[in-house]
């Protein structure tokens, strides 16, 4: 059992935990502007494509990651203008933004390159060790410039909410986009710009876990963006505890990785798959840590 | 540009014509992924219209896939009229899929059509209806938000599906035993000879009923009348005492039935079987048919027959343009009906409150 | 982004506000006229009243000067230039609105919403030491005492209005414009409010103040406008004579037939006697907790999850949102003990958020009690010992004749999407033998207009809505009435013929309690008035108390300082409506 608590399991869970993490802070900056996403799935796939496909074209790995975050953003900004705009409820634009990202990742894979499942490999980022020991896989994760970016936005996304104008506005107008309207701020604008930083957080996450995989594989998300919202909705819309529910999914599924290991094919194995889902709806109807959510949560200014 | 395109919407304001709005933008859009991956696009529609309506095999399989969306697409109406999302009717039908499967299968061989059939629709109805109340119960009981639990039970069935199916029922290539014969349903074409070879059933004149049946009974029934206040206000319902937890289950219930009769149309008309993936998508596909047909049952039937044909389409059109292509449209056809139809509501002012608060403060 | 910066005056905040007026404004909605060729000038330093019935167009005119609504013709002036019909624009020429319904983020600090949309910035972070010390100096000058540190949820009603003040003149505003202030304070904090504007105006800030209360016009404004039908009818300026002896009532006189128009004056028919008889509702050592204590089955959304996720398609009023988690746990009605006989009207009064919210709610059953019970015709009807959902206590006492009607309209009696057809019936469906006919009588009982079953409840005034919510309550038969705030948002004219009908139900037998906030009301109505105060009856008065012996009883005995009353008003802030533990 101790190497469940070895430094290669914290290595892993970190490497495993990184997407989790930035699509729940991606959904916590959503939600707290009052816009509900439960797209975070097709920004996902969309950063993760876009990534690849830039990396692959122009060989730079910074390029690719850059058009990933930017694809992320336009995916996460066309679903606040489509719900701030044209007033399309925000669950359907979600799903329907799900249903896009998967297929149209899919046609790019045949169109561009031919394949029904996946894109050419990728170098990704390498820094650090090459070595297998734990020590030198938690550098290499440590090292990695996504994980890097990823974790000083993590960390800056308390402070901004709490601490800077455009996260109090933010906050505002998902609490009471009336009241936050009769204050003179745009709240259009203002949930255009959080779902920018949203999207621009969730992509982050794509991008890793392709830039992780050296490639791009059709419906590579894998759910992760449903995961990342039960995080959101456990952690009661805080951004740290979301990174922090995160990093215990990513945990278990290290844990369940090693378990396939063991025992290839068991039930248990893939009984593990459940966790995150059964421990969402059993937190979620004992009450347990519940927090309202924002107020404005999918209302308007009247 | 918009306000143009907002106000040129409203002109157009019956509900019908958005749908012509939506087609509009669908095949525009076809055209364009048809000449992107080289195809002519005339080519594509011709190749589009002929795996569809062109022929009796063609319309056999939209009325095939019309029925899973009538069901689904009516259940999310259903819910929706308590103000609940259903988005678990993808969970809800791939498990009652499952056990109706199962059930078929070990039906003794001499068992009559007239006992099996309904014994299936209630293994269906019994089991959609379980797993949407659960959604319901910790919804009206526990305060649960129906979103996020339809979405981890959702990923549930998702995981536990393929395990049943290998691990619980040893099935080698993640389908089940063929059901009795005396459960599967007639096909159409035993009916209209020139649907021959289409897997429509007769589950879609089921359907079709059903979804007559089920609006008379939302529109004029005491319950289905409390369902629509329900879903308006539920705090005045509660105060004038109705009773909103449990209309707001049943209305789970009803929904998840209609879900799990997806099975009717899949199982026991198509398929004899449950293969995994059978009739997946449905659930989600079902909320867009009920966006553009959630206001009468002939707007549902046709919006169901919309989308029926696009996704026979797809595969009408693969050989000249990817089948996913049909996903991008599907997409992009709700977004637009979802999109024309706020639309095309009557403007109200920027400044002016949409529903101002009279209560005390 | 800032053009209108060239108006800000170099001294800031200090001297004459902007001199405001409507040239010939109309406003439409829809095809209703609101306001109609309105011109009216308001000059800085003094107190403006605008007053009218309710639908006159006051608000709507209000709204106009602040900006907020654009005429649909006609225009604004602001120191004889148009106003852009933006609420940025308005700020930016130094014009502030206090809304009636506040606009406040329940979840920000006071002190978060006052420097909301002008926040003070330090090297990228909110300068809040900057905003605290700008906004006490503010409060302090115009004698307005708000903690700033305190969550809005947990201020007083009073509290909260004093921060929106604050507020505003934060913002730089040198035109305060207050929509119904006055319509949830009690007696006490109407003067004191009255008190700061009186500064303000002193400073030679322009006031609009929107009332319907007259008495107060005549005693603290400096000019009256009355509106009738959308048009102004009357306009006057007081002088200090004016507000006492026999000119201020020659005056009222003349400002209520302003506002009554041609319209006739009722009187009431003198109030049945109370029999001696045996009491139909009784309580009896009754307690109720605050609303969020328990009870999770009752039907009011409690979601923990992405409430209001399904945006339009939930229907609830978003003011019946209320948060989870509250600061404090107090009782929110203590050991209350009450008989009301047949044929007997009693009325309660207090300062609103006393309790008497969570009182009607308790005896419809939404809320359990905690201790106590309540007894209806001999019979026990509620007790704590019952561990029954919110739905099989209200519908038992529907079923024992127990009507009530709420003081939120559209949060407890009317679904406002649903036709009035079905809003006359609501709940009813299964008791009813002939719908048509229920619904034909209660339409026509108050004369509800338009008189068109088909029209969707949102589509009616505040006024009619309010008819059909009375017309539903008294047809039921009841055998016991509790009403709270039955006249609230209703014309004068209009609540005479409630105040009629009240008063035949109790003729014919029914036991009626009461709760207003209108003291007149009570004492028009009332055969005695309680008075609650932190959830337990604190006396007992004759119709013929006075405002000032109610308002002692109301408050304490002692005066109070601002604080404390702020604090003898917090139970409010802890009432919830349905949430979630």
């Amino acid at each position: 059992m101790s190497s469940l608590f070895s430094v290669a399991m914290l290595a892993e869970t970190l490497r495993i935990s990184a997407p989790y993490a930035c699509a729940a802070v991606g959904g916590v900056w959503a939600e707290r502007a009052g816009i509900v996403q439960i797209g975070l799935e097709g920004v996902l796939l969309s950063g993760a494509f876009a990534a690849v496909a830039v990396a692959v074209a122009s060989g730079s790995m910074a390029l690719g990651l850059a058009a990933g975050v930017a694809l992320g953003v336009g995916v996460s900004m066309l679903h606040a203008t489509l719900v701030e705009k044209t007033r399309i409820d925000a669950v359907v634009s979600g799903i329907a933004l799900n249903l896009l990202a998967f297929s149209a990742t899919r046609l790019a894979l045949r169109a561009l390159y031919d394949s029904a499942s996946n894109s050419p490999s990728i170098a990704g980022f390498r820094f650090g060790p090459t070595g297998t020991s734990g020590t030198d896989m938690l550098l290499r994760t440590l090292l990695d410039p996504v994980t890097v970016i990823a974790v000083l936005a993590i960390a800056a996304s308390p402070f901004v909410f709490a601490e800077t104008r455009f996260g109090l506005r933010v906050r505002a107008v998902g609490e009471n986009p009336t009241a936050a309207r009769a204050a003179g701020i745009n709240v259009s604008r203002t949930r255009l710009a959080a779902l920018a930083v949203s999207g621009a957080m969730t992509a982050l996450g794509g991008v890793h876990l392709a830039f992780d995989q050296h490639r791009f594989e059709s419906g590579m998300s894998g759910g992760r963006g449903f995961i990342a919202l039960a995080a959101v909705v456990l952690s009661g819309w805080r951004p740290a505890r979301a990174a922090v529910l995160c990093l215990a999914f990513g945990w278990l599924e290290a844990v369940q990785l090693r378990l396939q290991d063991v025992s290839r094919g068991s039930s248990l194995a893939t009984l593990t798959q459940l966790l995150p889902y059964v421990a969402t709806l059993l937190v979620l109807a004992l009450g347990l840590g519940r927090r309202a959510a924002p107020a404005g949560l999918g209302r308007h200014a009247e | 540009m918009s306000a143009v395109a907002a106000r040129l919407a409203r002109s157009l304001t019956p509900p019908r014509v958005r749908v012509l709005f939506a087609i509009a933008g669908a095949l525009l859009l076809l055209n364009l992924l048809s000449w992107a991956f080289g195809a002519a696009p005339l080519e594509t529609l011709a190749e589009a219209y002929s795996g569809t309506w062109g022929t009796g095999y063609g319309i056999g399989q939209v009325l095939f896939k019309s029925t899973t969306l009538l069901f689904t697409g009516l259940a999310f109406v259903v819910a929706l009229r308590v103000g609940l999302f259903n988005i678990g009717a993808e969970g809800q039908l791939g498990l009652a899929s499952l056990g109706v499967a199962v059930l078929g299968s070990r039906l003794p061989a001499n068992m009559p059509a007239l006992v099996a059939i309904p014994l299936m629709l209630a293994c269906a109805i019994a089991i959609g209806a379980g797993y949407a109340g659960l959604a319901g119960v910790l919804r009206a009981r526990l305060g649960v938000h129906e979103i996020i639990s339809g979405i981890m039970l959702n990923r549930v069935v998702d995981v536990v599906l393929p395990w049943l199916l290998v691990a619980v029922l040893g099935a080698v290539s993640l389908r089940t035993a063929n059901i009795a014969p005396a459960a599967s349903l007639m096909k159409l074409s035993a009916v209209v000879n020139s649907l021959a070879g289409s897997a429509a059933s007769i589950a879609f004149p089921l359907a079709v009923v059903v979804v007559f049946a089920t609006f008379a009974w939302l529109e004029r029934s005491r319950v289905g009348r409390e369902f629509a206040w329900v879903g308006k206000s539920p705090s005045v319902c509660t105060a004038q005492g109705i009773d909103v937890p449990k209309r707001r289950v049943q209305a789970m219930l009803l929904s998840g039935a209609l879900a799990g009769l997806v099975a009717t149309g899949t199982v026991l008309g198509y398929e004899g079987a449950f293969e995994l993936g059978l009739g997946a998508g449905a659930g989600f596909s079902g909320i867009a048919v009920a966006m553009l047909g959630r206001t009468s049952p002939a707007a549902l039937i046709f919006s169901a027959l919309v989308f029926g044909t696009l996704a026979q389409a797809g595969l009408a059109i693969n050989a000249l343009v990817p089948r996913e292509a049909m996903g991008v449209l599907e997409a992009v056809v709700i977004l637009l009906v979802g999109a024309v139809a706020i639309a095309a509501e009557p403007e109200t002012p920027l400044t002016e409150p949409v529903a101002p608060k009279v209560s005390a403060p | 982004m800032n053009q209108a910066a060239e108006h800000v005056r170099p001294e800031g905040s200090r001297g004459s506000g902007p001199r405001l007026a409507l040239a010939l404004a109309t406003r439409l909605f829809e095809d209703r006229v609101a306001v109609s060729s309105l011109s009216i000038t308001l000059e800085p330093g003094r107190i403006h009243a605008l007053v009218g019935e309710n639908g006159a167009g006051k608000s709507t005119a209000l709204k106009m000067l602040a900006g907020v609504l654009a005429p649909s013709s006609g225009g604004v002036l602001v120191d004889g230039e148009p106003l852009a019909p933006h609420a940025q624009a308005a700020l930016d020429r130094k014009i502030g609105l206090v809304y009636q319904h506040f606009m406040l983020v329940d979840v920000f600090t006071a002190l978060d919403n006052i420097m909301l949309g002008a926040e003070p910035v330090r090297r990228g972070r909110l300068d809040r030491a900057t905003a605290r010390a700008r906004a006490g100096a503010i409060a302090t000058e115009a004698g307005l005492e708000v903690r700033l540190d305190s969550s809005v949820s947990e201020l007083s009603v009073g509290e909260k209005q004093r921060l929106e003040i604050v507020r505003v003149l934060f913002r730089g505003a040198r035109a305060v414009l207050l929509d119904e202030p006055t319509a949830v304070l009690a007696p006490l904090e109407v003067a004191e409010l009255y008190g700061t504007l009186r500064r303000l105006a002193a400073g030679g800030a322009t006031i609009v103040v929107v009332t319907h209360r007259l008495d107060e016009v005549v005693r603290f404004a400096d000019e009256v406008t009355v509106m009738r039908r959308g048009s102004k009818v009357h306009h006057e300026s007081l002088s200090e004579d004016s507000r006492s002896g026999e000119e201020a009532s020659v005056l009222l006189e003349r400002l209520t037939r302003a506002v009554m128009g041609d319209e006739p004056m009722h009187t009431l028919t003198p109030r049945p006697l109370a029999l001696v008889a045996a009491p139909l509702l009784e309580l009896v050592g009754l307690s109720v907790d605050n609303a969020g204590s328990v009870d999770n089955a009752g039907g009011v959304d409690n979601a923990g999850g992405v409430d209001g996720a399904s945006g339009a398609a939930d229907g609830s009023d978003p003011s019946t949102r209320k948060q989870a988690s509250t600061p404090k746990r107090r009782p929110a009605i203590v050991d209350v003990s009450l008989a009301v006989a047949a044929g007997e009207i009693v009325g309660v009064a207090g300062i609103e958020g006393n309790g008497q919210t969570e009182l009607v709610r308790a005896l419809a059953g939404l809320v359990p009690l905690a201790a106590g019970m309540v007894r209806v015709n001999g019979d026990v009807l509620f007790t704590p010992e019952l561990a029954e959902t919110t739905a099989v206590r209200v519908t038992r006492a529907r079923a024992r004749g127990l009507v009530t009607v709420h003081e939120d309209r559209h949060a407890e009696e009317l679904v406002l999407d649903a036709t009035v057809r079905d809003n006359l019936v609501l709940g009813e469906l299964a008791q009813l033998a002939d719908e048509g006919a229920t619904q034909a009588r209660r339409l026509s009982r108050f004369a509800i207009e338009p008189a068109n079953p088909a029209f969707l409840a949102r589509q009616l005034s505040g006024g009619n809505q309010q008819k059909l919510v009375v017309a539903r309550a008294l047809d039921r038969g009841a055998t016991v009435l509790v009403l709270a705030q039955p006249t609230r948002g209703v014309d004068i004219g209009t609540a005479r013929v409630i105040h009629q009908a009240i008063t035949d139900a109790a003729a014919s037998g029914a036991a009626v309690l009461i709760v207003s906030a209108d003291l007149n009301e009570l004492r028009t109505l009332a055969h005695r008035i309680v008075v609650l105060r932190q959830g337990s009856i604190v006396g007992e008065l004759p119709p013929s108390a006075t405002d000032e012996e109610l308002g002692r009883a109301m408050l304490g005995s002692r005066k109070l300082p601002n604080s404390e009353l702020a604090n003898s008003a917090t139970p409010k802030s802890d009432v919830r409506l349905g949430n979630s533990p």
